[in-house]
């Protein structure tokens, strides 16, 4: 068949307002109806729950969970479009070793200025210096280069993991099970209802901010000299999506601990189903993020508590072999 | 006839020594302008200084108004650039790499108009490229990926055309296919025209005006005629030359 116009071409429709609200009602609704079916998992059983204690319970649980989720694949997908790296994750920056880190000094008592701060606070602020030191030597005149920010998030990285390992040496502390939780990556069900609702403005600005830049993020993969030709001031906008990225993953990090995979894997699942196109690639792996993750939560209460970022692992992997082996065999097809 | 690009006195140094010394030029529409000369001697800087890239000494008009007040997506919908080695991911489709060229009238959240649509099919069916409109770019010839990469170029619907030796990496069937493109367009669409080439008899062929550069200085300009000269070409490259000539055509090769 002979194409005649690229209006034509099937998913390569004009992107209009119109097609934006259509894909993120689209995306809530799939994710709605997953956590539905997420909330009728229970430690004990399947179905739906009659008290509504439990019932409230588990929604919030599986609200944290999506929101961390999708947190994480937002920063993904980011991560991955600005340092033009398709292994890039959310943590590559050394987020999870900081918050880590400091977690681990909050839980030192003789360390009493963290005593201030809640398990959270101190996880988002070893975060956040984590990641003002990482710019800070990575920037040069005012710019940042994705292969020296990537440099730099390793080896920051590595010192935080040295140093994390010589304080667990040293330390006399016998009180260390809850950073050890935290570092296991489980969703925390002891949280202020400001706490959720902090993570949950800090995504929800994030996602507007970086769908009104999906569109230079798709410019951002070219080289940099074709990126500024055709009108994006590319260094600006990797500052803006990169510390806009690097905040929504320090926030869900601080109510979850590091949870592996949903960063790195959702971008690619997105990438089989809609395409390389940030504008439609960013809801969509947004929403995958919030029903991987729901899913994980479901299947962690079901078994009894096994740590969340496990399951991401086993939910996830097998799920993204079996789309990359479709979309070959479709391929080889054509 | 107003110049639609003036470069006056452009010096430019990554560090030591300088890469350009004193380049002026102007450039008007309707008109290929091909910059010829050895490696290293300043062609590619000099396109990168009259796009906005790099930052010299010197003046850059562009339409009467000087090139850094220029905003940089205003720039991009006046001025395209197409570099040595485009970059692309392979599975792209050719249709997503024209409409990138619209990306500097995108509105936020890379909302499209229907005439962003409308001028990238324009351009495809220009250049021949709407029935690869949903090949993925790793399945295009050389010359065909070429075409996209000018095409994408074209959606920016610029008054200007800098390209960075459009000719790397294609046969001459290509080659001659893709000069000739660009003449037409200069010619048939009044774009003005400026590309490097290591070529120089084809860039004798197709363009209206040569420049040779040398040692970051532009030591020639003019028609073919009065640039492809055995002396001149001999100077600027350090290799004797010599002409041959074919009814009207001329030549220069090495003589060897």
């Amino acid at each position: 068949m002979t194409t005649t116009s690229i209006a034509h071409l099937p998913s390569r429709a004009r992107w209009s307002i119109a097609r934006l609200l259509a894909l993120l009602a689209g995306c809530a609704v799939g994710w709605a109806a997953i956590a539905t079916l997420c909330v009728m998992v229970g430690s004990t059983g399947i179905g739906w729950p009659s008290d509504p204690a439990i019932r409230t319970l588990r929604l919030e649980w599986t609200l944290v969970a999506s929101l961390v989720g999708a947190a994480l694949a937002l920063a993904g997908v980011t991560y991955q479009a600005v340092l033009r790296n398709p292994l890039s994750d959310p943590y590559l920056l050394g987020v999870s070793s900081g918050a880590a880190l400091s977690v681990f000094l909050w839980s030192m008592t003789a360390v009493t200025a963290f005593q201030y701060l809640s398990q959270q606070a101190a996880a988002f602020t070893g975060g956040i210096l984590t990641l003002v030191i990482v710019f800070s030597l990575a920037q040069r005149r005012g710019r940042l280069e994705p292969l020296t920010l990537l440099l730099v998030g390793v080896i920051v990285n590595a010192i935080n993991g040295a140093l994390f390992l010589l304080l667990f040496h040293v330390s006399r502390s016998q009180d260390l099970a809850k950073a050890f939780r935290f570092l296991a990556g489980a969703l925390q069900q002891d949280l202020s209802i400001t706490q959720i609702a902090l993570v949950a403005a800090t995504f929800a600005i994030s996602l507007f901010i970086l769908l009104g830049l999906a569109g230079q993020l798709n410019i951002s993969m070219l080289s940099e000299s074709e990126a500024q030709s055709l009108g994006v001031r590319i260094h600006r906008l990797r500052w803006v999506a990169m510390i806009i990225a690097s905040l929504v993953t320090a926030s869900a990090m601080a109510i979850s601990g590091p949870i592996g995979f949903v960063g790195l894997v959702c971008p690619h699942v997105g990438r089989l189903i809609v395409g390389n196109d940030q504008r439609r690639l960013l809801p969509v792996a947004t929403a995958l993020g919030a029903i991987l993750l729901a899913i994980a939560d479901a299947a962690s209460r079901y078994m009894g508590q096994v740590p969340v970022g496990v399951l991401t692992g086993f939910l996830g992997g097998p799920f993204f072999l079996v789309l990359l082996w479709r979309s070959r065999h479709a391929g080889a097809r054509s | 006839m107003t110049p639609l690009l003036q470069a006056v006195h452009l010096n430019f140094a990554y560090t030591d020594p300088p890469v350009l010394h004193d380049v002026s030029l102007d450039l008007y529409p309707g008109q290929v302008v091909a910059l010829i000369g050895p490696n290293g001697s300043g062609k590619s800087t000099l396109i990168k200084l009259l796009c906005g890239l790099l930052h010299g000494t010197g003046q850059i008009l562009l339409e009467n108004r000087p090139l850094p007040r220029w905003r940089k997506r205003l720039l991009a919908r006046r001025v395209a650039y197409l570099p040595q080695n485009p970059s692309h991911d392979p599975a792209d489709r050719v249709a997503d790499v024209l409409r990138l060229g619209r990306a500097c009238y995108w509105a936020a959240f890379g909302l499209e108009t229907e005439h962003d649509l409308r001028v990238a099919d324009q351009v495809a069916e220009l250049l021949q490229l709407t029935n690869l409109l949903d090949r993925r770019m790793d399945e295009l010839s050389g010359g065909q990926r070429q075409r996209v990469f000018i095409g994408r170029c074209l959606v920016q619907e610029p008054a200007m055309l800098l390209l960075d030796e459009p000719n790397t990496f294609l046969d001459l069937k290509h080659q001659v296919d893709v000069l000739k493109l660009l003449q037409n367009l200069a010619h048939e669409h009044s774009l003005a025209v400026l590309m490097a080439s290591h070529d120089l008899n084809l860039a004798g062929a197709f363009a209206d005006q040569l420049l040779l550069m040398s040692d970051g200085r532009i030591t020639a300009r003019g028609p073919t005629a009065d640039v492809l000269r055995p002396d001149l070409i001999e100077q600027a490259y350090g290799l004797p030359m010599q002409e041959l000539t074919s009814g009207a055509h001329r030549m220069l090769i090495p003589r060897l």
